[in-house]
């Protein structure tokens, strides 16, 4: 096989902090569906170790290094504290800046992301072939509006990110959250357009350039000294490291101002009416990069026991198989990993299920599973309880 | 030195797998590494899914004159699925499925990749459990549990793996496919099945295994005890078991450990404490708390400090957690470990914990202990950082001393972890040569010509037949 020249710039000290004890491997769920070594969290470093000694890699390299999900189950699971997602991170982007790893047209999907007005003109296509049924069911898209009902500042306590597909795709979601932040007595603001993407899928597609130059233009979005809430797992991870991301001090204090918006209502649950009884069953699917790596999974169990009963899954917070854009550049993968989790969701038997991530409640929507954001399912039991 | 594989062998195996043959440079390398720092080289690696398959493979080896070696899940520590010899790497990883559950007759069938945990998952819903859990138990396989004989804080009540494997499937390294033991309670004729549990791949691949099944028990109490001194730990090992009690583990850890487990867990491991011991006791409710009473009043004749009780199973749970990850963390220290597995007289712990620690100083290394002292397996880990010159040298010449050590007070080479590559060449200190010959001709009644995991466990020459390269892996002390 061809080889290619590479240096991945990883730290020697972090590449041998894997002492290769494979405690990892049933937490992956790409070990998990594959039972592959190359598809492993201490095979994928025993790569990283082989790359960086030999200075070449392989195409059969970039192979094992896009089937990772990202998801970090093996950060949690790692006892050594093996910081496996900067890793990674740091691969992908050699791989993106010296080899011919990210094609021209993922390159240009990954930019309309950041670009509001081109989002939102694709997004109106895509409804319209939504309306004359070209757009197949099973991508798991949810009924994109074709006019988008602008969100109404209610005050200024709060910022509220709204992202990018979330935002072209799941505005209601946004307006749920609202609603729910609102009920604390707390005012809700929006960003600006400069806010139009936080960057995480550009990270973990190793395109760290743009990822830092969304970072720089998002952080412009959020004067003042607000919390900013989010209500997208994936988008609060990347907004909580931008200090790392950016390495200045600026970068350090915003990050120090992100907040899921279940951590932050959960510290203000005295605020909240109290629901009716009885309180109905949530399956709660946890969000790899709430649970792995902004570790505030807890936050949402207890906003949901404020009003119901949350039910956690048995498969001990393995991932979806959403992974931001690798259900979409992995759908075999993908749907292997989601048959686990739906298996999962069956056997904790609630007749709802939550999902605090945009990309997880889509990816699993499009398996025909059920599920909505824990704060529109809060926010529709305030307004039955009215 | 590498040798190429022949495109005859690839072609050959290719027609029965497919693309479940590997032959990449970069994948090749992750099947040369297990959990131990040994290091080789397979062939190729092939990726079976049934036992047919599993059996053509072993039948073109032969054809092709190559060796083959079966692996788990590669977390094994003394390097039994280090490929050495340049063989065929049979990886069960994807014979992962539970093929049947006999309450009645508290029996599974399952296929060897397997692993431990998800079997206990399984089975804990309808009473039961698969009672050995080594410390990898959440990623180990029953293959290699099989083929190590593997142990586990439980097994100080329940016994080792061979108790818990009623018959099993084997490929022989013949290509015949036959099945040893049996599900009779007394099977008649020599016990094959258990030769076979323990022999680390060299009597042939498991591919189904009948494993028995434990009830739950009804009341189980987990105790955390802390000693301002690691000897009173030690000898409070001793006394429990003088005192008529088994508990169902009985594990220890000293300071170091202590510190490390309890920087990944929190789960209020007392850091201050010169040891812990971790004590579970199950059984009827009347007889478990009976035994919490000897405990404390023995622990209590001996200085313990606190004596937490898990108040409930999460609590307990953490604890374990905590116990079961502590090689891992040993990463936390330094960058590299070489865990030993040895036994000693439970009298003899001290003794030998002691001299553990003096070995260590001696060779300017850092000595960690957490091992299950109810049966006397003491797993001094050896902390290092590989890039230190010639720390290498000074790991494996502490190991020694350290079996060494554990042989003269009356001990043996290794508790569960097989001897595999690592103390293969240790075999002489504990057995004379007739001895390992007569070993040998026991190993040759199944493979003759030595076709299965090559020159592990027996050193070279013990054999007659050693026609394979004896190409020596990075990092090997042999």
């Amino acid at each position: 096989m061809k080889e290619i020249a590479i240096d991945l710039g990883i730290p020697h000290h972090d590449l041998v902090s894997c002492v290769s004890c494979g405690l990892c491997l049933p937490h992956c769920p790409t070990y998990r569906v594959t039972q592959e070594e190359s598809a492993s969290p201490r095979g994928r470093i025993a790569l990283m170790k082989h790359a960086e000694s030999s200075g070449f890699i392989d195409q059969e390299f970039v192979g094992f290094m896009d089937a990772c999900i990202q998801c970090r189950g093996c950060e949690t699971a790692c006892p050594a504290g093996v910081e496996f997602g900067s890793m990674m991170e740091a691969t992908r982007e050699a791989l993106a800046t010296q080899t011919s790893y990210q094609p021209w047209w993922r390159r240009l999907g990954y930019r309309t992301l950041g670009r509001p007005t081109v989002l939102a003109f694709a997004s109106r296509v895509l409804s319209l072939l939504q309306r004359i049924k070209v757009v197949p069911k099973k991508l798991g898209l949810p009924q994109i509006p074709i006019i988008q009902r602008r969100l109404l500042a209610s005050g200024t306590d709060v910022w509220l990110f709204t992202g990018c597909i979330m935002d072209a795709w799941m505005r209601d979601t946004h307006r749920a959250v609202q609603r729910v932040v609102e009920a604390t007595g707390a005012g809700v603001q929006f960003p600006n357009k400069a806010a139009a993407c936080c960057g995480a899928l550009h990270v973990h597609a190793g395109l760290g350039d743009e990822a830092r130059i969304l970072a720089e233009k998002t952080m412009t979005a959020f004067p003042g000294s607000a919390p900013i809430l989010v209500d997208s797992a994936g988008c609060g991870a990347q907004l909580k490291d931008y200090g790392h991301l950016l390495g200045t001090e600026l970068a350090e204090k915003f990050s120090r101002r992100v907040f899921d918006v279940h951590e932050w209502l959960a510290e203000r649950l005295d605020k909240l009416p109290k629901s009716q009884e009885p309180r109905g069953r949530v399956a709660v699917q946890d969000p790899c990069h709430l649970r792995h790596v902004q570790k505030s999974h807890q936050a949402v169990y207890q906003v949901l026991a404020h009003f119901t009963e949350p039910l956690g899954l048995d498969d001990e917070g393995l991932c979806c198989g959403a992974g931001g854009a690798y259900s979409a550049f992995h759908q075999e993968t993908a749907s292997q990993v989601r048959d686990r989790k739906i298996e999962s969701i069956k056997r904790a038997g609630a007749p709802e299920v939550a999902s605090a991530n945009p990309g997880c409640l889509l990816h699993l929507r499009s398996a025909g599973v059920e599920v909505r954001h824990p704060l529109e399912i809060i926010d529709s039991i305030m307004t039955k309880d009215g | 030195m590498q040798i190429s594989p022949d495109g005859n062998l690839l072609d050959d195996l290719r027609s029965v797998l497919g693309d479940r043959v590997r032959d990449g440079d970069f994948e090749l390398g992750l099947y040369g590494k297990d959990g131990s720092v040994l290091e080789g080289r397979p062939s190729l690696v092939c990726l079976p899914v049934n036992t047919d398959e599993v059996r053509q493979i072993v039948k073109i080896c032969r054809e092709h004159d190559r060796p083959f070696l079966a692996r788990g899940s590669g977390t094994g520590l003394a390097g039994g699925a280090v490929p050495v010899g340049d063989p065929v790497i049979i990886a069960t990883a994807k014979m992962n499925q539970i093929l049947e559950v006999d309450l009645e007759n508290r029996i599974a069938w399952v296929e060897p990749g397997v692993l431990n945990l998800d079997l206990t998952k399984e089975l804990t819903p309808q009473g039961f459990h698969f009672a050995p859990d080594p410390s990898s138990q959440q990623v180990c396989s029953i293959g290699g549990n099989v083929a190590n004989n593997s142990g586990g804080p439980h097994c100080l009540a329940y016994g080792v793996t061979s108790a818990h494997v009623a018959a099993i499937e084997v490929v022989l390294p013949d290509g015949s496919v036959t099945l040893l033991g049996d599900l009779a309670a007394e099977p008649p004729g020599y016990d094959l099945r258990g030769l076979f549990v323990g022999s680390e791949g060299t009597m042939g691949v498991a591919t189904k295994v009948a494993v028995r099944l434990t009830p739950n028990p009804p009341a189980v109490r987990t105790l955390l005890l802390d000693f301002p001194d690691v000897r009173d730990g030690a000898a409070t090992v001793s006394a429990i078991i003088a005192a008529g009690l088994i508990p169902a583990a009985l594990e220890m850890m000293d300071k170091r450990a202590i510190e490390i487990v309890e920087a990944f867990v929190n789960a209020g491991y007392p850091t201050e404490a010169d040891a812990v011991l971790l004590v579970e006791l199950d059984g009827l409710p009347g007889g478990v708390e009976h035994g919490v009473e000897v405990v404390r009043s023995v622990a209590e004749r001996h200085q313990v400090g606190n004596i937490r009780v898990a108040a409930d199973n999460e609590e307990r749970e953490l604890l374990w957690k905590g116990r079961k990850n502590a090689f891992g963390a040993v990463a936390r220290i330094k960058p590299d470990y070489y865990l030993h597995d040895t036994v000693v007289p439970r009298g003899k712990l001290v003794e030998v914990l002691e001299k553990v620690y003096k070995i260590a100083d001696a060779y300017d290394l850092i000595a960690v202990n957490v091992f299950h002292a109810g049966d006397g397996n003491l797993h001094p880990i050896l902390a290092y950082d590989s890039d230190e010159k010639g720390v290498l040298e000074r790991v494996h010449a502490a190991g020694r001393a350290i079996v060494t050590a554990s042989i003269e007070a009356g001990g043996v080479l290794s508790g569960e972890h097989g001897i595999g590559l690592e103390k293969r060449d240790y075999m002489g200190m504990l057995f004379s040569a007739h001895d390992m010959a007569t070993q040998d001709l026991v190993r040759e009644a199944f493979d003759p010509e030595g076709f299965a995991n090559p020159l592990k466990v027996l050193p070279s020459g013990s054999r007659c037949s050693d026609s394979f390269g004896q190409h020596v892996p990075d990092g090997a002390w042999v």
